[in-house]
């Protein structure tokens, strides 16, 4: 008899890490001061030793800072993911989370209103180039008051990766993705009709993820998952409709979606990487995976902006500050941050040395800027650029102009109930949308109502 | 040998195996069974193995192949070096070993002394260590966590040391209970016997009671070894340094910058050597029913 | 489990005895504290990692936390949290589903299994090793396995099922057959300890009771009826509370395959705990489904073992 066991998930189900701890006392994250005045600091997502080039650039990176900074010391801390949830509240509870520290989006709000992270409004006002940083984006990291609490790392938004082979061979233009929901629809028939068990156009249906995507794509039709006080759900209208009634078609009257469901990230990004598969709803990040994992290759693949005329979700990542930080570990998170993040030319951006690496360079996100910094960081990405970018150019040009949106709070547990509704759509050929959609806005209401 | 002579006597009689129509019978159920479990049980082994083998597009496509089109064995040398498999399985073999011996050494004791020296308050002792197995690991993981980075009255800290496996792995109230009933089953006149020869409890434990105990001895050495190999969440949270994770936590952290194919291989060198302890302890189980019934 | 001349499956205690003498306190008090240091390893490890984190659970029920400043004493509110929760009455309904169709399906086949290997007399290493082997395997690699045995498009079963000529099924995908197919890998991936325990069990019956049998005149059948499963009557009680107990705490099967779907077909009580605690960061509800779970096999393991009290 097996004793139950949280499995192991990574390649396939969840990515999973672990916290490194910086000291082995007992108390919180490290010593801060020393006499002389100068500082240490823990910082996590350093690159896991199986990415030798990325952790060797960070490494790089750090001495370069140090050497600059001689009164700073940076301790890095390897895992990966970076923020698994499974051990974010058991480091918090012990006290072992490092002083600057790694978050998506999505829990940001979180972090903030249980008064886990530092408030850093006041230590921002030295950092360069605060302002050319995109207002959403800096604004996921504001908290009710209005104050900073963590700097942003990289952003994404989602739109349509799609294969160019079969979109060829399918008789498509791989230079004219699909554009309207529509056009999908008759491009995923065309894709599914080579045989061979290639599938169309493939959605998430399990493990909170189909809830996310049906998100995005309420998104794209122009709907929203709360109302603007968000205590009632919004989803229950046309734009709801339309998500799922296109799904529903695809799936049983063009089967273009394939018989396997209940899919995750990894089972989609096994298909998309072995040839297998269309498109599908996904961010940029989402690239480098299919290439180092699922031996896609970048020629090959490329992302389109979101179908639909309207919004986009909008997702990413960054770093936020212990709340028993001292004011100096502060700031030197904060000169730290910025020297790797948020410097064009320097750190995460210094794009001739991934092009010397051979580290994609070229690909269309992040994209923190706007303004000038915006400019320049596009010229400087165009010099070095070893992928072939022009397969997302579009993407490109559309992430400036389209609308992006955040998640909804309490984004997962929502998720949770919205992917009852995906599975359904998409195993149960004789699913009733309306129904589903009203129940599911009955019981977001009643979630919504006991927070 | 006949079919009857090769062990001791059980359902089947055997007269009835030495009859041609009880050696047909007796040959047509092993074929069956051999056959079933090959199919059951081998098979999904050869698909791991040789899946590892495969490259990854030919591994998660669809319709699935039963054999590699394009074999590269080489899989498992590039998973084991890449992974740094060595220093994993090292660490999981300190884990699991002194896992293994804590247990058997704490719980023995304990279901010793529950069964055959009942004290005061034994039930009550019992009754507690038997309710744990109401509660569910995975929900105990975070107060458990903070546990050992704090252990009380001593204020040790027990992250990153392999004691954070050892010490929860002893608290195994499946395999203790397993063991007390073996105890309760040996008669007290043997106790007796042992006792009026001027063994104390001690010398009898060591002396009588545990040579007789090979089968449960190794049965509770199978399942502690593997909830130790198995156990991911646990050493996730108590190992932050990379370089004292065991197996499953070292493989899952490094899968993602990995193709599919290798990572597939790392796991099937990971399950390898559990294979190995089991058979070890299992010969242990026959040699120990092998030695007869002990009679009186 | 030793075999023993006596017929009867519990050792004959002698008759009585000679009243002993006073040194027998003395002798007493000796047992007791030899005992109790056997015991001190043990009770110290359970005491630091189950009891003392079960208590602490059972605090944080009634409270908020957010592990870093103190935590809130918050009374019913986490309870009243999870009644409004749609998916409190699904996860129940499905754990007991699952429990129960694992009995149907799982609890005999470990000891038919048995029965036949105990029988076998050639290659018994082998095939006890390879009842074992799916507990070695890694969940994740279990997970990648079944899929694919469960795709309803091409997946093995379904091409096998489709080679025959029977009509196929949708596994995983249909909310009618997701508990059995999961049930199916559970078992599947279980079934090799229990099989190993009932094994041990059965060779430790009397022989003399099968050649009594036979020579009643009993056949092959009465003998398994008659013997076999009288003697091994307390294990398997023993095991189907124990499965029971463990079936309803059930997370990995449906989280590695489903992901408690399709439709939240497959939202096991633990599943729901998990997702308390690690994905809506909400520790304090999650410690309430987890004392009520307890309370509820508390219960149930005490009403059990009542009734089966005549057993041994």
């Amino acid at each position: 008899m097996r004793t139950a066991l949280f499995p192991r998930m990574a390649a396939l189900v969840l990515a999973t890490g672990t916290a490194v701890t910086v000291m082995a006392a007992c108390s919180s994250s490290d010593s801060g001061n020393s006499a002389s005045g100068s500082v240490t600091i823990s910082v996590n997502c350093q690159p896991p030793t199986s990415d030798p080039i990325d952790r060797k650039a960070f490494n790089d990176d750090i001495a370069i800072f140090e050497k600059a900074h001689p009164n700073i010391h940076i301790q890095p801390k390897d895992e990966f993911p970076c923020d698994d949830p499974k051990t974010f509240d058991a480091k918090l509870a012990g006290g072992q989370m490092e002083n600057v520290f790694y978050v998506y989006y999505t829990d940001v709000a979180h972090v903030i209103s249980e008064g886990q992270a530092a408030d850093i409004n006041s230590d921002v006002s030295g950092v360069k180039g605060l302002g050319d940083i995109q207002t959403s984006t800096l604004g996921v990291f504001k908290g009710p008051n209005g104050h900073l609490y963590g700097l942003p790392k990289t952003n994404y938004s989602m739109g349509l990766l799609y294969n160019r082979a079969l979109f060829t061979q399918a008789g498509l233009d791989p230079n004219s993705p699909p554009a309207t929901w529509d056009d999908v629809r008759t491009d995923a028939k065309k894709i599914a009709a080579l045989g061979n068990g290639i599938v169309g156009y493939a959605d998430y249906s399990a493990s909170n993820q189909g809830g996310w995507h049906f998100t995005a794509e309420l998104y794209s039709q122009g709907g929203s998952m709360v109302s603007s006080n968000g205590k009632e759900a919004a989803f229950n209208d046309a734009a709801g409709k339309a998500v799922l009634t296109n799904l529903q078609q695809m799936r049983w009257t063009d089967n273009s979606m394939g018989t396997k469901q209940l899919l995750t990230i990894p089972d989609v990004q096994a298909m998309m990487g072995a040839g297998k598969l269309g498109m599908y709803v996904a961010a940029p990040d989402n690239l480098p995976t299919l290439v180092k994992q699922y031996q896609g290759s970048y020629n090959n693949l490329a992302i389109a902006p979101m179908p639909g005329d309207h919004a986009t979700l909008l997702g990413g990542d960054g770093y936020m500050f212990n709340v028993k930080d001292t004011p100096a570990q502060i700031q030197a998170g904060i000169q730290w941050l910025q020297f790797e993040n948020l410097t064009p030319g320097a750190g995460q951006f210094n794009y001739q040395r991934s092009a010397a690496n051979g580290s994609p360079v070229g690909l269309p996100e992040p994209d923190l800027w706007k303004g000038s910094t915006a400019t320049a960081d596009d010229q400087a990405k165009a010099k070095y650029a070893n992928v072939p970018s022009q397969n997302d150019q579009d993407f490109i040009t559309a992430m400036k102009t389209k609308q992006g949106k955040i998640e909804p709070v309490d984004a997962q547990q929502i998720y949770s109930v919205l992917d009852g509704v995906m599975s359904a759509v998409l195993t149960n050929q004789g699913a009733n949308i309306d129904q589903l959609l009203s129940d599911a806005s009955t019981k977001v209401n009643s979630l919504l109502a006991n927070q | 040998m006949s079919i009857a002579q090769r062990g001791p006597r059980s359902l089947a009689s055997p007269m009835s195996l030495r009859s041609t129509q009880g050696k047909i019978v007796y040959w047509a159920i092993f074929g069956g069974m051999l056959i079933l479990f090959v199919l059951a049980f081998l098979f999904p082994i050869y698909w791991m193995v040789s899946g590892a083998m495969k490259s990854t597009p030919e591994l998660v496509g669809t319709p699935p192949t039963l054999y590699p089109h394009q074999a590269h064995p080489g899989n498992y040398a590039t998973a084991w070096s890449d992974m740094n498999l060595g220093q994993y399985l090292t660490n999981t073999v300190i884990q699991a070993g002194g896992a293994w011996l804590l247990q058997i050494v704490l719980c023995t004791a304990a279901a010793y002394a529950l069964s055959k020296m009942r004290p005061l308050f034994g039930r009550v002792i019992l009754g507690g260590i038997l309710a744990t197995l109401m509660v569910p690991t995975q929900a105990l993981v975070v107060p458990k966590y903070l546990t050992a980075l704090d252990v009380p009255f001593i204020h040790a800290n027990l992250l990153n040391s392999p004691l954070a496996i050892w010490l929860p792995a002893a608290a195994n109230a499946f395999n203790l209970y397993l063991l007390k009933r073996f105890f309760d089953q040996i008669p007290d006149d043997l106790m007796e016997a042992a006792s009026l020869d001027g063994a104390g409890p001690i010398r009898t434990l060591w002396y009588i009671v545990l040579p007789m105990a090979r089968p449960v001895l190794g049965v509770v050495s199978i399942f502690a070894v593997v909830a130790v190999w198995q156990d991911f969440l646990w050493p996730l949270l108590v190992f932050t340094d990379g370089t004292k994770q065991p197996i499953t936590v070292g493989v899952e952290q490094l899968a993602a910058n990995l193709p599919l194919n290798e990572t597939l291989a790392a796991l099937v060198l990971a399950s390898a050597p559990l294979v190995a302890v089991f058979l070890v302890f299992q010969r242990h189980i026959i040699a120990g029913l092998g030695a007869g019934s002990v009679k009186g | 489990m030793v075999a023993t001349t006596d017929l009867a499956p519990r050792p004959v205690s002698a008759p009585a005895r000679a009243p002993r003498a006073a040194g027998r306190r003395g002798r007493r008090v000796g047992t007791n504290l030899t005992a109790y240091a056997l015991l001190a390893g043990g009770v110290l490890c359970f005491a630091l990692f189950s009891w003392y984190p079960t208590i602490r659970t059972f605090l944080l029920a009634f409270q908020h936390t957010n592990f870093v400043g103190a935590s809130q004493w918050v009374g019913w509110k986490n309870f009243h949290r999870l009644f409004a929760d749609p998916e409190f009455v699904d996860a129940w309904r499905n754990s007991f589903e699952f429990t129960g169709v694992a009995l149907v399906l799982g609890f005999g086949v470990p000891f038919v299994l048995a029965v036949v290997l105990n029988e076998l007399r050639h290659w018994k290493t082998l095939f006890r090793l390879l009842v074992y082997l799916p507990v070695m395997i890694p969940p994740a690699v279990v997970a990648i396995l079944w899929k694919w045995f469960y795709d309803p498009g091409n997946g093995l079963f379904n091409e096998v099922l489709k080679g025959v000529g029977l009509p196929t099924s949708s596994w995983t995908n249909s909310t009618h057959t997701a508990i059995v197919s999961l049930v199916l890998v559970s078992t599947w991936a279980n079934l090799g300890g229990t099989t190993l325990i009932y094994l041990a069990a059965l060779q430790n019956i009397p022989t003399e009771l099968y050649e009594a049998a036979e020579l009643d005149g009993a056949n092959l059948l009465q003998r398994v009826r008659h013997v076999t499963v009288p003697q091994t009557r307390y294990v398997m009680l023993m095991l189907l509370l124990l499965q029971i107990v463990a079936t309803m705490q059930e997370f990995t099967t449906p989280f590695i395959m489903t992901g408690g779907g399709p439709q939240d077909a497959t939202v096991t009580v633990l599943y729901l705990i998990y997702k308390y605690a690690f994905v809506y960061f909400d520790y304090g509800t999650a410690c309430a489904l987890t004392i009520m779970l307890f309370a509820f096999l508390g219960i149930f393991s005490a009403l059990y073992l009542r009734l089966t009290r005549n057993a041994d």
